[in-house]
């Protein structure tokens, strides 16, 4: 995998995730991030910190971008989300508009 | 929102998905303080719409929701407010046709800083004494208390709530008095005072107030209204109307979007329409009216909503509403003397009608012709009139339906109770954006039936009344959008051909008088979704006989077992007689 076309995604213990640009263009949130021109740190680096989001949620969020491109492709799998985690996902997902 | 969040979506589900689920998140109070509103707020409304919801489980939301909609939720009771009266942000309360709802429940809401709008309408049991206790909400803007139990007394007490900007009274005994003693009420935009004891001195008052837009007088003794210059929709549906906005100062006319006289008299008709300004006028709605003469159209160039219904319109007038048709979308010439040549006066001239009604009115097929002539068509209501579907020419017979094929847009078609049969309908498999069609005769048969199959993107099917066999239901192939099929009074069509058809296809809510089974799309294990199953219930054999009111469900049903046991000792059950009993033996 060329450096280009990944993303790092780090939580806010500082666990790092490494995951296809492609997969994490799914949040609205990062898409803007890494399209705008200009200052943006992220932009550069191809990494994004996340203080606000746990590990276990990033890696739940990294799991749903994977899902979402292979629902968008035709395959209509069930993404289980485990009732303890619906709360901080859910916010995770909003803000980052998922 | 919801839409672009598709993840969002997915947790709030997963988070309702069973009482257990619930159980696992209720006890994340941090996460739960963190919550934003709109996610609180989507989250509240998933757990009541999934029926999880009960008064110790609002706790949780204390500090992050801020808009709670309960509506005709019979269960909602003074446990219940006593949990929302805590709720920090809450901005707006709907408890509307809550019937439990009495003024110690609205004891509550005591002293609540931020609510702003307030929904109390048919809680019948609220009374003076409860409008006391909504008093020091001063952050009060849009209160409705309509058909509740307030006299005139509790209705002038509201003069205190000086922030109100919407007002709703209707159906209660207001006076002119009470009236005169809101005029402090300066916000106020929107009054509605339908039923109310207003006479002509109240309706005076009614000038006082400066930003007044919205004004319902319908149902009242109200003859003459004063000129207001801010007003914009106006309802005098069954009034006896004299002078109607007599301008104050000369030659400025306020700028009318809407204007209701459904039903309404008039006493000097040409007059009153001549006094209003109307050419910015959006909304009308004149039908069962008195009017005899339609002049007063001719200057409604504005004109996108007009309902003529059961008026004494016939095709004379019809020249009037072609020369306003420009900009018109919604168009009701039922129960009109309107016949086909009246429709193709208005043929051509109605380049944006979208939705247009002629049901019982003297139509034949002829009229079919020129309704294809209406290019933005979406809803053509034809029910209950002449037409066959068939014209006879000298030898042959041609399908007039076929004309409506030119109509790109069209979504939905009513066809019930004419004279149309199986043929004449062969032409409606070309109508590929068909969603909704509706028969209904008796001479309908299965070859109607066959013929939806073809129609890929049909939502709702309605044959009602007609001869169909259940080797037709059974070899019938619905599209696969569809979610409703009505059969009601399909009467050859037996019970296990129904639950057939329904077993086969659990998304489509079939309605005949032997289907009891619907699809509940949010099917929980536990408490059943009161709302939509009043017609699923199965002590419903005949559904349609019964006269059981909407909101009907078995109570067993809402509460699981557990809930039962918890609700045999607590104080309220004491209401029940039944209940009552058993507490009383238990005591001796």
């Amino acid at each position: 995998m060329k450096k280009e076309d990944t993303v790092k995604l780090i939580s806010a213990e500082g666990f790092e995730f490494v995951i296809d640009k492609e997969a994490a263009m799914v949040s609205q949130t990062i898409r803007n991030m890494l399209t705008s021109p200009g200052s943006f740190a992220e932009t550069q680096h191809g990494e994004v910190t996340f203080p606000e989001i746990s590990t276990t949620i990033l890696e739940k969020i990294c799991q749903y971008f994977y899902w979402s491109l292979q629902y968008a492709r035709g395959k209509e799998t069930e993404f289980h989300i485990e009732p303890e985690l619906t709360l901080e996902l859910m916010m995770a997902a909003n803000y980052l508009h998922t | 929102m919801e839409n672009e969040c598709e993840l969002v979506r997915m947790c709030i589900e997963a988070a309702c998905e069973s009482r257990e689920s619930v159980d696992t998140w209720r006890r994340q109070r941090r996460s739960l303080e963190r919550l934003p509103s709109h996610l609180a707020d989507a989250l509240l409304r998933r757990l009541h719409r999934r029926r999880l919801l009960f008064p110790a489980l609002l706790e949780v939301f204390k500090y992050s929701v801020e808009v709670i909609d309960l509506r005709n939720e019979n269960s909602v009771n003074e446990e219940w407010m006593a949990y929302i009266g805590a709720f920090r942000y809450l901005r707006s309360l709907n408890v509307s046709t809550c019937r439990r709802i009495n003024n110690s429940a609205l004891w509550a809401l005591t002293g609540m800083t931020s609510l702003m709008e307030l929904d109390l309408s048919r809680c019948t049991k609220v009374t003076d004494a409860g409008v006391k206790h909504l008093l020091s909400i001063s952050t009060l803007q849009r209160l409705h208390i309509s058909e509740t139990g307030l006299t005139a007394n509790g209705v002038a007490l509201l003069s205190s709530l000086t922030n109100l900007s919407v007002l709703d009274l209707g159906g209660l005994p207001v006076t002119d008095q009470a009236l005169s003693s809101l005029q402090v009420l300066t916000k106020l935009q929107y009054l509605d005072l339908w039923g109310t004891k207003i006479s002509n001195k109240g309706a005076t008052i009614l000038q006082g107030f400066p930003k007044l837009s919205f004004l319902n007088l319908a149902w009242t003794n109200v003859t003459n209204v004063p000129y207001m210059s801010s007003l914009e929709c106006l309802n005098l549906s069954n009034c006896s109307i004299n002078d109607l906005l007599l301008e104050g100062d000369v030659g400025y006319k306020a700028p009318l979007a809407k204007l209701q006289f459904s039903g309404s008299t008039f006493v000097k008709e040409e007059e009153t329409f001549l006094n209003i300004e109307t050419s910015f006028l959006i909304y009308l709605d004149v039908s069962n009216s008195s009017l005899n003469r339609f002049c007063f159209l001719a200057h409604m160039e504005s004109l996108e909503h007009l309902d003529l219904s059961s008026c004494m319109m016939g095709d004379d007038s019809v020249e009037l509403v072609a020369c306003i048709g420009a900009k018109l979308r919604d168009l009701n010439l039922s129960k009109t003397r309107v016949s086909s040549a009246g429709v193709g006066i208005l043929a051509g001239h109605v380049p944006n009608l979208e939705n247009l009604s002629l049901s019982l009115t003297a139509i034949d097929d002829v009229a079919i012709s020129y309704i294809s002539m209406m290019p933005s068509l979406r809803v053509i209501d034809l029910s209950k009139n002449n037409i066959k579907g068939l014209i006879q020419q000298v030898d042959t017979a041609t399908n007039s339906l076929t004309a409506l094929q030119s109509l790109r847009y069209l979504e939905r078609l009513n066809l019930e109770q004419t004279q149309v049969r199986d043929a004449a309908l062969r032409p409606l498999s070309n109508f590929q954006n068909l969603r909704h069609i509706s028969l209904r005769s008796a001479s309908l048969t299965d070859i109607s039936l066959y013929q939806m199959s073809s129609l890929s993107i049909l939502t709702n099917i309605s044959i009602r009344d007609a001869v169909l066999t259940n080797l037709a239901l059974d070899l019938f192939r619905p599209p696969a959008t569809l979610k409703v099929l009505d059969l009601r009074g399909c009467w050859l069509l037996t019970e296990d051909v129904i639950s057939l058809f329904c077993k086969r296809h659990p998304h489509i809510e079939v309605r005949h008088e032997f289907a009891h089974v619907f699809p509940v799309q949010n099917s929980c294990n536990g408490p059943s979704p009161s709302g939509i199953s009043s017609r699923t219930s199965p002590l419903n054999k005949k559904p349609w006989k019964m006269p059981v009111s909407q909101s009907f469900v078995d109570q067993r049903l809402k509460y699981s077992k557990e809930d039962l046991l918890v609700l045999r000792y607590s104080p309220l059950s004491l209401a029940y007689p039944h209940d009552a009993e058993i507490v009383r033996t238990e005591l001796q």
